[in-house]
């Protein structure tokens, strides 16, 4: 899968999977925070995410450092998946 | 000691009647029935399609995103008569020390029987924190949360009659000097839990139900929340609020006898009722107005008629006695601070609400049920009964302001 694909199946992933009412794909930049006022997200929205990116990618977020890193931005998150699945 | 005097000095609703006090108030003043089909669920194999649901629940925008997402169905009744409540008693925002204290049976049961019926029955995709609040202590926390407040936080679990009990101890807290302020009343959701319950037990009425009926055959159940904001009468004073009525006391008593029915004779109805005016120190010849429990049970309406023959004597066939529950049903852990707004109602608006339904009376109900509809009446001083299964008996006594 081509990075732009990864981008674009991982913002699906926070709408569906968050059942994001009101939220559309193309008002999720690739830099932006996820998990700020933008969004309207909070530390539980959060931790469901996390596991529906272990789930979805077989990777695994080990601890609270990694996942801060890895899920600052769409981004940053398919860096990190594509770091993991390497 | 000079006690500390209780009074209520904001009031807020959404039941089946409508959202909001006016809505209430219309309904309980037209005798309108807020009983009507079920559809917040498949009704399908249970005795009755009926219920007093609240239609278009939603969150309120007021609260953040990620917790409107989350709220339950108990969570969205109570923010929304919260928000009247503190409205009307003229509070931005409530002190920091004020106190939370609600009644409520289901919590977020509803929400979490959905979840489990779209992962197992229909093997979807469904949130996992919609769960998160399914606990019956959530409602409280995020009220707490949301209105910054610091004080006592509780939930009262005493089945039906959890609602009063929470208006109790919000009073006691004020009493005591814990807090002079306290958010207090209850909110309870529909779920196929109870209702499943109630059917099992052939404790629903197939027709709407009809408190004091010879026909009766059960409740009604239904949804909804009353909120209250109680306060130390010299704090509501010293602030310039305007009081709607006063919370003269309340009593509790336990049957000791079943796990579902009443005790036979009444006592133990009889003993919260003889607490309550104690407590109140009123006499029997000054109350009003009696909300009753009127559930519409085959046992609950005899027995209770029994009790307030036993507390009352001569004067309980003088007295108007009314069960609203015949138009918002029962609401459960709500279904005592409904009551109590509906007490507040008569004692402001100078009416008595009727007992609609009711068109044959039973011989062992004799007392006068309010059959013709709503009924002028100078209120000063009501009782309004709540006794819950497993023996669970809270009366509480409202009065007028002077």
């Amino acid at each position: 899968m081509d990075r732009n694909e990864l981008k674009a199946e991982l913002k699906r992933l926070v709408i569906d999977g968050l059942k994001l009412e009101h939220v559309t794909a193309d008002q999720i930049q690739d830099n932006q925070p996820i998990f700020v006022e933008g969004l309207g997200l909070d530390s539980i929205d959060a931790l469901e995410l996390v596991v529906l990116v272990e789930e979805k990618y077989g990777v695994a977020v080990p601890d609270e450092d990694v996942g801060k890193q890895a899920f600052q931005s769409i981004n940053s998150l398919a860096d990190f998946i594509a770091a993991s699945k390497a | 000691m000079n006690r500390r005097r209780v009074v209520i000095t904001g009031a807020g609703t959404i039941n089946a009647l409508g959202n909001g006090v006016a809505a209430f108030l219309e309904g309980l003043r037209s005798g309108r029935s807020g009983i009507g089909e079920l559809t917040a669920f498949d009704s399908r194999g249970f005795r009755t399609k009926y219920a007093a649901q609240v239609n278009d629940l939603r969150a309120p925008h007021w609260i953040p995103a990620a917790l409107r997402r989350r709220a339950s169905r108990s969570d969205m009744l109570a923010l929304h008569a919260t928000r009247e409540a503190l409205t009307t008693a003229s509070f931005p925002a409530l002190p920091d020390d004020a106190g939370i204290v609600i009644g409520a049976t289901t919590g977020g049961m509803f929400g979490g029987e959905e979840y489990f019926r779209r992962k197992f029955l229909d093997q979807a995709r469904t949130r996992r924190s919609n769960i998160l609040a399914t606990p019956v202590s959530t409602t409280v926390d995020l009220l707490a949360q949301l209105l910054e407040c610091g004080g006592p936080r509780l939930t009262v679990s005493t089945a039906c009659s959890s609602g009063a009990n929470a208006l109790g101890i919000a009073a006691d807290w004020i009493r005591t000097g814990v807090t002079p302020v306290v958010l207090c009343g209850g909110s309870d959701s529909l779920c196929r839990m109870t209702f499943s319950g109630f059917n099992a037990l052939q404790a629903l009425d197939p027709a709407p139900c009809r408190p004091f009926d010879r026909r009766r055959a059960g409740l009604t159940l239904g949804e909804g929340s009353a909120m209250f904001v109680f306060e130390d009468a010299e704090h509501a004073a010293a602030r310039g609020a305007k009081p709607l009525a006063e919370f003269l006391g309340y009593g509790i008593s336990a049957d000791a006898h079943h796990i579902t029915q009443p005790r036979p004779d009444g006592a133990g109805a009889e003993l919260a009722t003889r607490r309550a005016l104690e407590d109140s120190g009123v006499g029997i010849e000054e109350i009003d107005y009696i909300n009753a429990h009127g559930t519409a049970t085959v046992l609950n309406d005899v027995i209770e008629t029994r009790a307030l023959h036993a507390v009352f004597g001569v004067r309980a066939a003088k007295i108007p006695v009314s069960s609203t529950k015949s138009m918002i049903g029962h609401c459960l852990g709500a279904a005592g601070a409904l009551e109590a707004l509906a007490g507040i109602l008569a004692i402001r608006e100078s009416f008595v609400p009727p007992t609609i339904g009711l068109e044959e009376a039973d011989p062992e109900c004799d007392l006068d049920y309010v059959t013709e509809g709503a009924r002028s009446a100078k209120v000063r001083s009501v009782l309004s009964n709540s006794y819950g299964f497993g023996g669970n008996n809270t009366c509480i006594i409202l009065r007028a302001i002077d």
